[in-house]
């Protein structure tokens, strides 16, 4: 499902209000993964880059699964 | 012609101590003289900027504005301390704001190119455009945070901004070898081993009070009784740094008669002796058998500095609660005995502002320590 970027707006801006790396990179990630699924691979890496520079600052091990797909696409 | 005064200010400075005379106002006053200064005697040798003991953790990075130089201190996973600029390689933007625990990597808060705590670029997101995170015109390995050459010793860290004064070893042998029983751990314990005091003076007026021993019984009379003047002796090393040294030590005692622990393996000597230097440019040190202290000047403008005292012990028996209260009595008592040359150091240098004073003339028999500050720093203007 494409999440709606109104929606998706709203909480990066909380998140980001609150200096909340973990769900910023959450939302990115969850929003990469939709629009992987409906194949639209642009913006789809658009929302991997920035679930993955978030998940690397926290120290996340989601980082890394973020990288791997980047990679796949020839985009890190 | 303000340069030919220069040159003949310094060179009356290198004069031997009987006929010497002591830095121009200007070294003072002058922001001219301050610019040069920051490179000359800081950014080119080996400065103070901290304590090792403030990025206590893996992680941890603090950031450093020293002399403008906007510097970030971080220890890393593999425990090393270094030393950064503190700009992202990008466009310059300040990476780290406060001191805090670094959990995965440091991210600018501009466009996030992210480093690791080793200051490797780790991530340039949509360098290549939107979702491309790379750009053959930038090569990641080429552009690492820029590291500062930086030294540990005595949990003071140095930098050497320049990074072209020889290594810190070499440099500071002299020390290393004066002090090597007292190569051992140190126990800090916080708040209650630190304290900052802001003093109106310029820097090198903390260091020529700390370097010599004569002010002693008319600034400081509490030392008086068992302390005397004729207790005390010169420390003088060239090119690296002076003090004094005292033979009278005694360990202060807590209610209960309960000393701190002496630093293991020491000899004799130190039973009763104490020693107190000016490590070149911006070190005050002292050890006694029983504790040390470090005192970083942060020159802040010509007239301004500020001091960043901390006490150490040598037993870690010492860094605990039941040691609390004389912990406090030991730091009050240095807080008095530093805020009583206060006075002093603001009010030479308010004594700069005289239009006729010449430097100053020193006792050759008690001022040799101060006078080799003085031509240090007059070398140092003169490379």
């Amino acid at each position: 499902m494409i999440p709606t970027l109104a929606s998706l707006d709203t909480a990066v801006v909380a998140a980001h209000a609150a200096g909340d790396g973990a769900r910023l990179a959450q939302l990115y990630g969850e929003a990469a993964d939709d629009f992987a699924s409906s194949g639209d691979i642009d913006t789809a890496c658009f929302f991997y880059t920035q679930a993955y520079v978030h998940a690397l600052e926290q120290g996340a091990p989601e980082a890394e699964r973020y990288a791997a797909i980047l990679r796949e696409n020839a985009r890190l | 012609m303000d340069q030919y005064l220069a040159i003949e200010d310094l060179e009356r400075v290198l004069q031997p101590v009987e006929t010497a005379n002591g830095l121009s106002n200007r070294h003072y006053l002058d922001p001219e003289w301050f610019e040069i200064e920051k490179r000359k005697v800081f950014f080119d040798n080996w400065t103070a900027i901290g304590f090792a003991k403030d990025v206590p953790e893996n992680g941890d990075a603090r950031p450093v504005e020293f002399l403008g130089q906007p510097l970030v201190v971080i220890r890393g996973r593999d425990g090393l301390l270094r030393v950064f600029q503190n700009i992202c390689r990008h466009r310059g933007m300040i990476l780290v704001k406060e001191p805090g625990r670094i959990r995965g990597a440091i991210r600018c808060p501009y466009h996030s190119w992210c480093y690791d705590l080793d200051g490797a670029l780790k991530a340039t997101p949509h360098v290549g455009g939107p979702g491309h995170n790379t750009h053959e015109a930038i090569d990641r390995d080429a552009l690492g945070l820029i590291e500062v050459r930086s030294h540990v010793w005595r949990d003071i860290v140095f930098v050497n901004i320049s990074g072209n004064a020889r290594p810190f070893e070499e440099v500071h042998a002299k020390a290393l070898a004066r002090w090597r029983e007292f190569e051992q751990p140190l126990f800090h314990t916080g708040a209650d081993s630190g304290f900052r005091l802001e003093v109106a003076t310029n820097w090198k007026l903390a260091v020529e009070n700390y370097c010599e021993s004569y002010h002693l019984p008319w600034v400081h009379p509490g030392l008086n009784s068992y302390s005397r003047l004729e207790d005390h002796y010169h420390i003088e090393e060239p090119d690296c740094f002076s003090g004094q040294g005292t033979l009278v030590y005694r360990q202060l005692k807590g209610d209960d008669g309960e000393t701190f622990e002496d630093a293991p393996g020491l000899s004799d000597k130190w039973d009763t002796a104490a020693e107190y230097i000016a490590l070149y440019p911006n070190v005050l040190l002292g050890v006694h058998r029983d504790h040390s202290f470090a005192i970083v000047l942060e020159p802040v403008g010509p007239h301004d500095t500020a001091e960043h005292v901390e006490i150490y012990y040598h037993a870690e028996s010492d860094a605990g609660p039941e040691r609390a209260a004389l912990r406090a009595k030991n730091a009050a008592l240095w807080k008095v005995v530093f805020e009583e040359d206060i006075f002093v150091v603001e009010g030479m240098q308010r004594g700069r502002s005289a239009l006729h004073f010449d430097g100053g003339r020193f006792s050759p028999a008690m001022d040799g320590p101060t006078h080799m500050f003085h031509r240090w720093i007059a070398t140092q203007f003169s490379r």
